[in-house]
């Protein structure tokens, strides 16, 4: 009985501990995966929901933009290598990590 | 004493089906606690509109979204200076609210909310009907304190003086005056200290009224009357462009702090400065929070704006209740603008999804804004900045080295105005 009680209880630590885990991992990929939407919603005021611009005037339409290219169009503003109005001057404000995160969730899949 | 076999597959089995039962339950309570929250949003406005939206897209449309409008329609104050000049119409600048509810699930009710019980978590209606809230989002823009100018609330109801600042018939009425005055009239505004809504509104006004004039009655002037020391926003271009523009026509007084309007001789009166009489009288008075926020007890920051917690724009008054946009007080360098009031909303739905779901609040928020300024009918300059939170601060600061002003007024920013005007509108209201 003794060897029955033990087993069961290590395998309640052990359900216990890969529930835990498990619950842990499940938060953190639901919270990051928020937190990352909401770094890109950052753009939607002028690029659109989503990277669907209603522009018609100029501002590109980012979901058409495939992940790679945009970061590079990103990284060149923040860089200087590409000029430009208002985007030079916001990339700046955005991490290298922010950016690559941004082109991930806004980039065309 | 060795267990039955039996007993102990028994026991296994039901373990497991326990442990399975345990596994979905952690993800599903949290499901369960975000769809059953009674989240209100006050205010559809940039702020409360794009919140409610976006608390149903960062919850993937699980959270119940209620939101709650006095008007029937939303009318942008971006732009609305355009209308003031006559070149656009308030119909352009004009949008229904039914996508909200029919691309995203969200009820609309059409009414005020006359009372706030932080305590209770409830808002009374107008029409008396109570609601109960788990999570209350109140974006209810600005108050304009006119009692605070001698004589400014008996003169603007007569129309003596119009304010304008919120985008409706008053915008209409504004442009209406500047018609059927003679040329060789003078439009005067008076600009209060900051904060108010819209720090380079003023001076893009002064730019349309002028651009108004230039084309139909050149002789006329303009008197800007600053309580402040100096423009505010985009200083340097804003007087380039009235040099440029219009040259002779608009002149610049800092420092002018109104203090009375005598409405019966059309006279601006200053604490110090020489009294003004003008033809046109376009009186901003100093701004506060929302009627709505102010009753409520949450403007604690000097008797005006809501201070808020900004990881989650949270009233440092009242548990649950978030006070966003031009309601609350700003950061350092924070404008209130209808593209800070946007990102206000989206952290804010985001910390509340986050919450309700039993996750941490995103510990690095990011805002931006964007103001785009129309200097004639045809070209614009813009400010921009980015915003970091700062955990070791508990505020945003702007990133060294990022934002900025245009380097000159230009027609290609012209179309990323109306550009970045569709999209903010598609994003809070489609």
């Amino acid at each position: 009985m003794l060897s029955f009680i033990t087993s069961c209880l290590s395998y309640a630590v052990a359900a216990g501990l890969f529930l835990c885990s498990l619950d842990t991992h499940a938060q953190g990929q639901g919270a990051e995966h928020l937190y990352r939407r909401a770094l890109a919603a950052t753009c939607a005021n002028c690029h659109g929901t989503d990277g669907k611009s209603e522009g018609r005037a100029g501002i590109p339409l980012l979901s058409q933009l495939k992940e790679q290219d945009m970061l590079a169009q990103l990284l060149a503003f923040k860089s200087g290598a590409r000029t430009g109005t208002i985007m030079p001057q916001l990339t700046k404000g955005y991490s290298d990590e922010q950016l690559q995160t941004i082109a991930n969730v806004l980039g065309a899949k | 004493m060795e267990m039955p076999e039996m007993n102990r597959r028994n026991f296994l089995g039901k373990s497991s089906i326990a442990l399975s039962l345990l596994m979905s339950a952690q993800p599903s309570s949290r499901a369960a606690q975000l769809r059953s929250a009674e989240i209100i949003v006050v205010g559809a406005g940039y702020g409360g509109a794009t919140a409610a939206k976006y608390l149903r897209l960062f919850s993937d449309n699980t959270a119940r979204v209620t939101l709650i409008e006095p008007d029937p329609s939303f009318i942008s104050c971006p732009l609305s200076n355009l209308v003031v000049g006559g070149s656009r119409g308030l119909s352009e600048l004009t949008m229904p609210y039914d996508g909200l509810t029919r691309n995203h699930g969200i009820s609309l009710i059409q009414d005020v909310v006359v009372k706030v019980d932080a305590v209770k978590k409830t808002i009374v209606l107008a029409s008396g009907k109570t609601l109960r809230y788990d999570k209350l989002v109140l974006s209810p823009g600005i108050s304009l304190m006119m009692d605070s100018i001698e004589g400014l609330v008996q003169a603007n109801a007569k129309g003596v003086t119009l304010q304008a600042w919120k985008a409706g018939p008053e915008t209409i009425a504004l442009h209406k005056q500047l018609q059927t005055m003679r040329d060789g009239g003078v439009f005067a505004i008076t600009i209060p200290e900051q904060p108010y809504r819209c720090p380079p509104g003023p001076y893009e006004r002064a730019c349309q009224v002028a651009d108004f004039f230039i084309k139909n009655k050149p002789k006329s002037k303009i008197l800007v009357l600053d309580a402040n020391q100096d423009v505010v926003s985009k200083g340097n271009l804003f007087k380039k462009a009235w040099a440029d523009l219009y040259p002779g026509m608009i002149e610049y007084r800092a420092s002018h702090n109104l203090v009375r309007v005598d409405a019966a001789t059309k006279t601006l009166k200053f604490d110090i400065q020489q009294d003004v009489q003008a033809d046109v009288l376009n009186v901003l008075p100093p701004m506060r929070a929302g009627a709505l926020v102010v009753n409520a007890g949450l403007a604690n920051s000097n008797k005006r704006w809501a201070q808020v917690h900004f990881l989650n724009f949270e009233s440092t008054a009242a548990k649950d209740v978030h006070v966003i946009g031009d309601s609350a007080q700003n950061a350092a360098f924070m404008p209130k603008s209808a593209h800070m009031a946007n990102q206000h909303a989206k952290v804010t739905a985001a910390a509340i999804v986050a919450e309700l779901s039993g996750w941490e609040i995103n510990p690095a928020p990011v805002l931006t804004n964007t103001c785009y300024s129309f200097v004639d009918a045809n070209q614009v300059i813009h400010v921009a900045s980015v915003h970091q939170y700062s955990a070791a601060e508990k505020t945003y600061k702007t990133v060294a080295g990022s934002g900025g002003v245009s380097a000159s007024a230009s027609a290609l920013e012209a179309n990323y105005a109306w550009d970045w005007a569709r999209s903010m509108w598609a994003d809070g209201l489609v």
